[in-house]
């Protein structure tokens, strides 16, 4: 990609200010409050977390405002669950029927094939409102997203993004993935020519055979594997085994390109209100390594507080569980209070877990999107009006009934 | 109190430019206000009491403000002592307020979701499973009680061998009971019962008439009639074909409950208790119905029901009975409440019935794994 120049005085930069110590003591206090509650307090938990990433991503230092509250989450999730719980009983009950009234305990394909189908039921109810519920959860983040004081906007038209999703899913898997272009730039476009700033629209321009570029290594990925799997009938194993290694690896690394390819070359080629430009200069080796790592230190992190807290159990004198009593045997001899503990230290150990993740991986991967993205023409903006409230009463509901849509 | 005014930036929620506008404090309606002057603008006022600090923020350019209510505008004001002074003369500036046709709408919902949940869950379900279950086919439940029954042989017996117990005079006392338990009772299916050679005190029943004794059930009975009590328990699950139902009712439910705690760690535990109490009163209302289907079925066969009680006295003194709170979680219903209804609903007494099986039969029933 041509670098447009970073130094041109007509570009916005994007700032990131998050920081890793007041992050990790919001989000410490989440999953707190989130176990103590059971649950309950989740809806609040996202909220905040929120409010602090866009706070901390700021537009030519103006940075963002996230203006949802747990309250209209909760209520959004209510209304889901009073709908969803009716729905999916009855229609995983007819299913179920249907697979027990056709049972065929032969050994035909076909007959497994439609059983494997049928034990996937749930999925099969489930599949559709996945899509619904993901595009009005990014209409109802959007529309509690403002900059400057103005509102995102996002339009209603969320069963069209249903049919257009499960007909390029279709086309992606029968394709073997050679359409996966087609899918992300269609679905994009879809999502981004509804979608406003104010009173202007954006528009997604480009073509999706343009997004074959960031299939490269996915590509190498598998020629690599294939030739691995051939070398190893050959007698050539000692060769054929670290090939196909080293082609998973390069496959985990080529998904990280071509998110961050489709991310780059999509941004270029978005336009706000015609005027408005974009560039991202995202890096694949920077994303991938910061995950690597991240992950890592997410996990040498929880390692040790498993060990604080096995620590404490020793010298509580927790460490004499008979584990060759029969189940019930067991749950006789073992004290209550050491029940208790074992759950508080799973609970502590998942959170902490996902809190560390928080601050280790997702926030330093958000925080390089951010200010390796750069805004085309900011005085275009200037001009912008605001719009009308979003009232969206079952905000995100859907997508956190079936828990779905953005981590974020 | 900053009479000079303080700069400081504002958007004003109409366009996307940004304001330097100069702020001072002033009396306004019996309070203070926010004066904000605006070169070629009205001034604003924004009363103290209405002020509210955007909070929860990473970014460190100073004081966030916002009127209550939506007014998009926003107000930033410079760290400094106008801002102390400004936290000082606020004080609202932390108050949420949640709007009572909010509350109302929270309080209705939460009662629609509670509603549908239980209503799906305990109501919908199990009615409409019940139904259904009758109009599977007799055939395909035959079909999916073989399968069920050759994994389980499987399962238990680690693939090995089969666990299937046979031998010719084992088989006609077997034969026997079935005839005299069911030869008055119109059953529905053709009874298919076999023995697997497994130390456990324990039988079940699956879909198509499939029932399965383990012969540690035969070797801690002391008579026959223990037997049959348990063969007729398991033909109650039979003939209100128990296993087809929680089949579908498993089906029906799947998901419902893990949607209402979410995915996080402290649900885990929740989800599995509610799980739990759901599965065991449904498991124990069917048990009860399957022992009561038991003792009439005994009676009709002219046997008393009184060493089923027996039998489960026994099982009670090797096991424990469940009392409290965890007699709710469990499967099946209290021991010792299941036996005294077994003799309770005796008819026949214990001195003038006719065995179900003679001494030499019993003798080859207790063989028939050997």
């Amino acid at each position: 990609m041509p670098d447009r120049s970073t130094q041109t005085p007509h570009c916005m930069d994007i700032v990131y200010r998050g920081k890793m110590l007041p992050f990790f003591r919001l989000m410490l206090v989440n999953v707190a409050l989130t176990v103590v509650t059971l649950g309950v307090y989740r809806f609040w938990a996202k909220t905040r977390m929120r409010r602090y990433l866009w706070s901390a991503i700021a537009p030519g230092y103006d940075p963002l405002e996230y203006t949802g509250n747990g309250v209209e989450k909760l209520l959004g999730f209510l209304i889901a669950v009073a709908f969803l719980a009716v729905y999916l009983g009855l229609f995983q009950l007819f299913l179920g029927f249907l697979g027990l009234s056709l049972f065929n305990a032969s050994d035909d394909p076909a007959a497994k094939v439609f059983h494997l189908v049928l034990a996937q039921a749930s999925l099969i109810a489930v599949v559709p409102f996945l899509f619904y519920a993901q595009y009005r959860a990014r209409r109802y983040i959007l529309s509690r997203t403002r900059w400057r004081g103005i509102r995102f906007g996002v339009d209603p038209d969320a069963w069209g993004y249903v049919w257009r999703a499960l007909a390029h899913w279709l086309l992606t898997i029968l394709s073997l993935g050679l359409l996966l272009p087609r899918q992300t730039f269609w679905l994009e476009k879809y999502k981004i020519d509804r979608t406003w700033y104010g009173n202007a629209q954006f528009v997604q321009g480009g073509s999706w055979p343009m997004l074959y570029r960031g299939m490269k290594h996915l590509i190498i990925a598998i020629g690599i594997m294939i030739i691995g799997g051939i070398l190893i009938p050959f007698g050539t194993t000692l060769l054929g085994i670290p090939l196909i290694v080293l082609g998973v690896i390069w496959f985990i690394y080529g998904y990280f390109h071509y998110r961050v390819t489709c991310f780059k070359l999509l941004a270029a080629h978005k336009k706000l209100d015609n005027t408005v430009g974009f560039i991202a200069n995202a890096r694949t080796d920077k994303v991938f390594w910061k995950t690597v790592f991240g992950i890592f230190f997410a996990g040498l992190s929880t390692v040790i507080a498993l060990m604080v807290l096995g620590l404490i159990a020793i010298t509580l004198g927790f460490d004499n569980f008979d584990l060759d009593a029969n189940v019930t045997g067991a749950m006789a001899t073992l004290d209550p209070f050491q029940i208790a503990y074992a759950i508080f230290s799973y609970l502590v150990i998942m959170g902490l877990g996902s809190v560390f993740y928080s601050i280790f991986v997702s926030q330093p991967v958000l925080a390089h999107y951010v200010t390796t993205t750069m805004i085309e023409n900011p005085a275009a903006l200037m001009d912008i009006q605001q719009r009308s409230r979003d009232e969206m009463v079952e905000a995100e509901g859907f997508a956190d009934a079936l828990d779905v849509g953005a981590a974020i | 109190m900053f009479d000079q005014g303080v700069s400081a930036k504002f958007f004003d929620g109409q366009s996307a430019r940004s304001h330097s506008v100069l702020v001072r404090v002033v009396d306004h309606e019996n309070g203070s206000a926010l004066l904000i002057e605006q070169d070629g603008q009205e001034p604003r006022h924004w009363p103290t009491p209405h002020l509210r600090e955007l909070r929860h923020q990473a970014r460190d350019e100073g004081i966030v403000l916002r009127l209550d209510g939506s007014d998009p505008a926003r107000l930033i004001i410079p760290h400094g002592p106008a801002e102390d002074i400004i936290r000082k003369i606020s004080p609202n500036l932390h108050q949420r307020h949640v709007p009572k046709s909010m509350q109302r709408k929270l309080l209705f919902w939460a009662g629609g979701a509670i509603a549908s949940v239980v209503l799906i869950l305990l109501v919908i379900l199990p009615a409409l499973s019940g139904q259904l279950a009758k109009m599977v086919p007799l055939s395909r439940e035959i079909a999916m009680g073989r399968t069920a029954v050759e994994q389980i042989d499987k399962y238990l017996g680690k693939s090995k061998t089969s666990l299937v117990c046979h031998n010719e005079a084992g088989d006609l006392a077997v034969a026997k009971m079935i005839t005299r338990l069911t030869s008055r009772a119109n059953l529905p299916y053709q009874l298919n019962v076999r023995v697997f050679n497994y130390d456990l005190e324990n039988a079940f029943a699956v879909p198509g008439g499939y029932i399965v004794l383990f012969s540690g059930l035969i070797k801690a009975a002391d008579t026959p009639e223990e037997v049959a009590g348990v063969l007729a328990h398991e033909i109650g699950h039979v003939v209100h074909r128990d296993s087809t139902r929680r089949t579908l009712r498993t089906a029906g439910s799947a998901g419902i409950i893990g949607m209402v705690f979410g995915d996080f760690a402290g649900g885990f535990a929740a989800l599995a208790v509610t799980k739990q109490l759901i599965n065991a009163q449904y498991s124990q209302g069917a048990e009860s119905s399957a022992d009561d289907f038991a003792h009439e079925l005994l009676a009709r066969a002219e046997l008393p029901s009184a060493p089923m009680g027996v039998f489960f006295d026994k099982l009670k003194k090797k096991y424990g009975g469940k009392t409290g709170l965890m007699s709710h979680l469990a499967s099946h219903p209290e021991l010792g409440k299941r036996a005294d209804k077994a003799r309770a609903a005796s008819t026949v007494s214990l001195d003038s019935f006719r065995p179900i099986l003679s001494a030499a039969e019993w003798s080859d029933l207790r063989k028939i794994c050997k």
